[in-house]
């Protein structure tokens, strides 16, 4: 049976910088997968590099046993993998909902000659489309924030919003990029609850994620990454409990 | 009465070059010197299909002008889009002096320096229009026209996808979509505006010469979407009726006509200084 | 011999252009701006040193008092203008629109002073010509080219052994990690800026002694300028110089067989093959 992700001896360097170093593991479907380990250690390199926007070295990335090698971001997300990103990147001036919408594939409209000579059609389906990224927005839980612009949402909820413009996609594979950090208690506890009931709707997620908290409860799998290698794969347990792990991971602090 | 009627028709047609070079360089974001080329490029080809021994008929004529305007703007605008921004400009400078040369070379085509007169007026359905008043609401119309694409445009996804590529290109390219083929789009839509404003430009004036499309005509429609301001409708009017007056008001100061087109250009310069400066929005538009 | 002479010809103007795309290119590697307006500054230093000569000043001061002039228009526009406007965080085009109009600001007021008209420098001892291998050259011409191959080697050795020149290097490369260092880019790019101004005076003053002043001649010649710095790649004084030459040769050579109005053409078909074969330049700056 192919794996569901294939990620084969990636290789990436910058300059004098080996980012990634015959870098290999599988995602399994239906799982919720960490991506851990210290900083520099290559994993959002990992994610530019499955997701189109970079191109490795060597090494090949494979979706339901179809390479992904060479094809762009966006033929990779209809290929049905997204992702979020560290610095969040949401179109700031725009609203909730436009971010949710500039996601959602195969609108009416969305050049200029539909724009001129079908208005009406474009006015109805625009409306519909609106309905879908409302839902959305709900699923996240942030419906009632649907009209604000993005510069006028809190952190916690331009986070939100992020998972919201993935979803919006219709991607399967879900990669979200360090989708917990700088959240409150409270709002942690939220995200974890989504990532969860997300996992029972059919997605696959592999998230990059510092917070040893995080990675026990919704992790299934852990993958723990150092310098552009993995190093190690296991159960949260197993590699929390690890201690040679822990020192790489702290520094030798505990 | 017909110096009101001249002063509308022409800032009607500047309108619609307001539109087109708000798409490039106030939605889209590219640097463009050469839109005034494009619409060169539109009021030579309407004038050429009117006065060729077999003429065709205005409406077509202008069909094939904005066919041709928008082609130019997408090879032009197609590679470059690819490489840095600043590239673009060395592109856009070189396809203004390149068209300017163009029009002032190539004698058999575009009556070289001299120009091109006697373009008939434009004629609807077999119609001539040749009352100014008529020419007036043309243009009026063209204007009208003009205003709801770029309205029905903007309001529509494509729209919203043009002021997210203007934000962030990477950000769209994650959300699967395709950034290059919007701007090429916008940039073809841009030169469809400026070759439909040429067609009416030269059946108006009946005679075009190169020296209305050359590299300080750009720096006028630059300042036009500066001053009137960017990425709104309101702005690609106002801009262009503004700066269409200030002609008329520099004729009330007694200045040589040597020095009077020194004079309107170095207040182009000036204004846009002093908007890029202080006031970056324009009068009616959103921050460049 | 009438190739050899467009030959020889074109070797001259390509080493003033060369200056051009080096001045250029020394501002746009540093600070990151195109900076559209140096081509009013060159034209401008052309005018300065035409009011001094006629009014009987000597040529070499009228000369120094022009790179003068340069070097303060350019040290002005850079820190009155394009700081203040990174200051305020303004974007890209943004500055691009301003040094437009500082551009059709200069060349407009030159042309309201100065008349639209072409002005002729009084100079007859540069029309007195050598001959040999039946080329003629002017005395002009190989004042042009001693000066420009001089000021072309100045900045090379100012560039790679001068301390200055490896501040200026350094802040070039890595613009944030000088911020943060000692390094003072802002104070740097002022300097750059004058620098460079002061250096594209030099063809600014010597072109129009043969092809005399026009308020508007700045802009072909920074577009090839600019065009040699882009194919040469940038960030390489050399290469910049090279392609300056080489593409002058190219336009004057092309008199052969097309009319000299269409040069702009031969700047542009260069460019068009660099962008879709090599958009990086031959020798761009290794990273």
């Amino acid at each position: 049976m192919t794996a569901y992700l294939e990620v084969t001896g990636l290789n990436k360097s910058f300059g004098g910088l080996q980012a990634l170093r015959d870098c290999s593991f599988t995602i399994t479907q239906g799982r919720i997968t960490c991506l851990v380990g210290p900083n520099g250690a290559g994993k959002t390199t990992i994610f530019n590099a499955i997701t189109g926007f970079l191109r490795p070295d060597t090494g090949s990335v494979a979706y339901r046993g179809n390479p992904l090698d060479g094809l762009s971001p966006q033929a990779i997300v209809r290929h049905g993998i997204a992702r979020t990103f560290q610095n969040l990147r949401l179109f700031a001036d725009l609203t909730a909902l436009d971010n949710v919408l500039i996601g959602i594939n195969g609108q009416f409209a969305e050049e200029p000659l539909g724009a001129i000579f079908r208005p009406f059609h474009a006015a109805s389906t625009q409306r519909r489309r609106s309905a879908e990224a409302l839902t959305i927005l709900d699923h996240v839980g942030l419906a009632d924030r649907a009209r604000e612009l993005v510069r006028n949402l809190s952190y916690g909820e331009q986070k939100l919003l992020t998972v919201a413009r993935v979803l919006a996609t219709g991607a399967e594979l879900l990669l979200l990029d360090e989708p917990a950090s700088g959240m409150s208690a409270g709002a942690l506890d939220n995200i974890m609850a989504l990532l969860r009931r997300l996992q029972t709707e059919g997605k696959t997620l592999l998230v990059v994620e510092h917070n040893t908290r995080v990675v026990q409860q919704i992790a299934d799998d852990v993958l723990f990454l150092h310098q552009g290698h993995l190093m190690a794969q296991g159960t949260p347990q197993e590699i929390i409990a690890d201690p040679a792990l822990a020192e790489i991971y702290f520094g030798g602090a505990i | 009465m017909d110096f009101w009627f001249s002063y509308v028709t022409l800032a009607a047609i500047y309108v619609l070059l307001g539109l087109s070079t708000n798409l490039l360089v106030g939605i889209v974001g590219i640097f463009s010197v050469s839109q005034a080329a494009v619409f060169g490029v539109g009021a030579y080809v309407v004038a050429h299909f009117l006065m060729a021994t077999n003429p065709i008929s205005f409406l077509p004529a202008l069909g094939i002008s904005a066919l041709c305007c928008i082609l130019l703007n997408v090879i032009v605008t197609l590679p470059s889009l690819r490489v840095s921004g600043d590239y673009f400009v060395v592109t856009s400078f070189g396809i203004q002096l390149l068209a300017t040369a163009v029009f002032t070379n190539w004698t058999e085509g575009t009556g070289g320096a001299n120009g091109l007169p006697g373009i008939p007026p434009p004629d609807l359905f077999h119609r001539p229009l040749e009352e100014t008043w008529q020419l007036m609401v043309l243009c009026l119309a063209g204007l009208a026209l003009g205003c709801l694409c770029f309205f029905l445009i903007m309001r529509a996804p494509y729209g919203r996808l043009l002021r997210a590529i203007r934000e962030d290109e990477l950000a769209i390219a994650a959300a699967g979509k395709n950034v290059l083929r919007a701007k090429v789009s916008a940039a073809a839509l841009a030169g469809a505006f400026a070759g439909v404003a040429g067609g009416l430009y030269a059946t108006f004036l009946s005679f075009i010469d190169p020296s209305s499309f050359d590299l300080d005509a750009s720096i006028l429609l630059l300042t036009m979407v500066v001053v009137g301001g960017a990425r709104t409708l309101a702005g690609s009017i106002i801009g262009p009726f503004l700066l269409l007056a200030l002609p008329q008001l520099l004729t009330l100061v007694d200045i040589p006509s040597t020095f009077a087109a020194a004079m309107r250009q170095l207040i182009y310069g000036v204004l846009l200084i002093v908007f890029m400066l202080f006031r970056p929005q324009g009068l009616a538009g959103e921050r460049l | 011999m009438l190739w050899l002479q467009l030959l020889v010809n074109g070797l001259v103007t390509g080493c003033a252009l060369g200056v051009v795309a080096i001045s250029f290119s020394l501002i746009y590697a540093t600070t990151k701006i195109f900076h559209v307006a140096h081509a009013g500054v060159y034209t401008m230093s052309g005018y300065i040193a035409w009011s001094l000569v006629t009014r009987g000043v000597p040529d070499l001061l009228a000369l120094l008092m022009a790179m003068a002039a340069a070097t303060v228009l350019g040290a002005l526009i850079q820190s009155q203008l394009y700081a203040r406007l990174e200051r305020r965080r303004a974007t890209h085009l943004v500055i691009l629109i301003a040094s437009l109009g500082t551009l059709a600001v200069i060349q407009n007021i030159l042309a309201a002073v100065y008349t639209p008209n072409i002005l002729q420098f009084p100079e007859p001892w540069g029309a007195n010509v050598i001959a040999f291998a039946g080329v003629r050259l002017t005395w002009t011409q190989v004042l042009t080219v001693a000066v420009c191959l001089a000021a072309f080697g100045a900045v090379v050795w100012f560039a790679h052994f001068t301390i200055l020149g490896k501040r200026i290097r350094a802040v070039a490369s890595n613009p944030f990690l000088a911020q943060i260092t000692r390094l003072q880019p802002q104070t740097v790019y002022v300097i750059v800026v004058a620098i460079a101004s002061a250096i594209v005076a030099l063809p600014g003053v010597l072109v129009p002694l043969d092809f005399g002043l026009q308020p508007y001649g700045g802009v072909t010649p920074l577009l090839t300028a600019t065009i040699a710095m882009i194919a040469g790649g940038v960030g390489s004084i050399g290469g910049a110089f090279l392609l300056a030459v080489g593409i002058a040769v190219l336009q004057n050579l092309s008199l052969l067989v097309m009319p000299g109005e269409w040069s702009i053409g031969i700047t542009f078909f260069v460019f068009v093959i660099f962008m879709l074969f090599r958009p990086t330049g031959l020798f761009a700056a290794a990273r």
